[in-house]
């Protein structure tokens, strides 16, 4: 989509919305690379309605053509708003097109934050004290998400309240995505599902979930997470599903330090800060769960890109097979 | 024949990366081209290793097959007989090749999820699986952005 044409669909959005606006303006609109399933605008706007002038630094977050992810962006809106005044770093959330009637795709605009996104921040070139700072940070977040009370929030009937175990409604949920997806046999994710269908967990709660938390959608400024990003596949689930996230080993230079924290001292931080005993063997579970939704979401690129939805080129996640299979006998 | 598909795909890179990328401005246009020529250049490395990788395979998930078909259900063992019957097609049709790779595959997706298998059959499963992702030809390139910066 070009620029001229967002510029249009932001137009009559925010007419929509806020049928008083008029001097509609937006400045500085341009498109950024990142983003797997979106597209990322950030512009400024300024306008005037019935409450008076107004000027913001936005941001717009729009489905893009083929997309890794099948979401919805009233989730996210819905989360956004519930988040507001909450001690989760999150952005102001402004307006939503969810079926894409103005830009032709679901659309959020939400508050542009200060800070830089850096998916290897904890790996990179920061001094060691400073990394353990973030990842702490990170931690931190992670526990200030979960001890958001959703039921006070309102997010039950947005976000829909677990009927049954999270661990197994999250397997419903991911196989079909992969019977959806997939193009050809893979017997090794049949085999670790069946494995999974046979050792799911209970829950000890129902918290909040991110569903995809990493330092890659956040952003920073020095030492500080100025805004978690990219909850379009928040939840309702077990606490262990985004702490299984972040002890994945196949994502460990994402999420750990070597040597300093590590799957040991992140379970015993998390531990203390919120006074769950974490079950091992349930962490493992959701360390495999992890991988096996990591790899659906690598076929679901496949299957975009060979039908000509998506423009780039992944494959089989046969790299994933070995880690989950040697977890799985781990945990036997 | 020259040039040789590799010398051909490999010759594209080079123009790709040398003439078209450096006039490429706009951000996620150049991730996006450069995540296309670093699978180029994989694809270009892992094709001469396919019909040999699917050969392999086809013949290792047959091995396995006959080793789990006793303890598999008759309907399943039967359905596992009559493709195993079958003899394996010529080594130069890639199309057959494959076809018979993905029937092969799609049996023994079924046969590891049968309920109760021994030990030392889950041990021959687990083997099987960590020996063939070893050796797939294709591998996805990751060509991570840089820091993305959101003002």
């Amino acid at each position: 989509m070009t620029a001229r044409r967002v510029a249009d669909g932001l137009t009559q959005l925010v007419r929509h919305t806020i049928p008083s606006a008029r001097d509609i303006v937006f400045t500085g609109l341009s498109r950024s690379a990142g983003g797997l399933s979106r597209e990322n605008w950030s512009f400024d706007a300024s306008w005037s309605d019935a409450a008076g002038s107004h000027m913001h630094r936005l941001m717009l977050m729009r489905d893009a053509s083929g997309t890794l992810l099948k979401t919805e962006r009233r989730r996210e809106f819905d989360v956004l708003k519930a988040l507001e005044g909450s001690t989760v770093t999150a952005p102001a959330v402004f307006w939503m097109d969810p079926d894409g009637q103005f830009l032709g795709a679901p659309s959020l605009v939400m508050e542009r934050v200060s800070g830089s996104c850096d998916y290897m921040v904890l790996n990179g070139t920061r001094p060691l004290e400073e990394r353990l700072a973030l990842a702490r940070a990170f931690l931190q977040l992670l526990v200030n998400i979960q001890a958001a009370d959703w039921q006070v929030r309102g997010l039950g009937p947005s976000l829909g309240v677990p009927q049954g175990s999270p661990s197994a409604i999250a397997l419903d949920e991911w196989e079909a995505e992969y019977r959806r997806v997939q193009l050809e046999p893979h017997p090794e994710l049949d085999y670790v599902l069946a494995w999974m269908r046979r050792t799911a967990p209970q829950a000890a709660a129902i918290v909040l979930v991110h569903g995809d938390f990493k330092p890659g959608n956040a952003l920073i400024e020095d030492l500080h997470i100025t805004a978690k990003l990219d909850w379009e596949t928040a939840h309702l689930g077990d606490p262990l599903e985004d702490l299984g996230w972040i002890t994945n080993p196949v994502r460990r230079r994402e999420h750990q330090i070597p040597g300093h924290w590590e799957r040991a001292q992140i379970v015993e931080a998390y531990s203390r800060l919120t006074g769950r005993v974490v079950n091992d063997a349930a962490l493992t579970w959701w360390n495999v769960f992890s991988c096996w939704k990591l790899a659906v979401i690598q076929l679901t690129a496949v299957n975009e890109f060979v039908s000509g939805r998506y423009n780039r080129v992944f494959q089989t996640p046969a790299w994933l097979y070995r880690p989950m299979l040697q977890m799985m006998e781990r945990a036997a | 024949m020259r040039p040789s598909v590799e010398e051909q795909l490999l010759g594209t890179c080079r123009v790709l990366e040398t003439v078209v990328a450096p006039a490429v401005a706009e951000p996620f246009a150049r991730t996006i081209l450069d995540n296309l020529i670093a699978n180029l250049r994989m694809v270009t490395e892992a094709l001469p290793a396919v019909p040999g990788f699917l050969r392999w395979d086809s013949a290792a998930t047959q091995s396995l097959l006959q080793t789990l078909r006793s303890a598999l259900p008759s309907e399943l063992a039967g359905r596992i007989d009559a493709v195993l019957e079958v003899p394996a097609p010529d080594r130069d049709d890639s199309a057959v090749q494959t076809a018979r790779n993905d029937l092969l595959r799609a049996l023994l997706a079924e046969a590891v999820c049968t309920q109760d298998l021994a030990p030392e059959l889950h041990r021959a499963i687990q083997d099987h699986m960590i020996a063939r992702a070893s050796r797939v030809p294709m591998r996805y390139v990751p060509t991570a952005a840089p820091p993305e910066t959101r003002p």
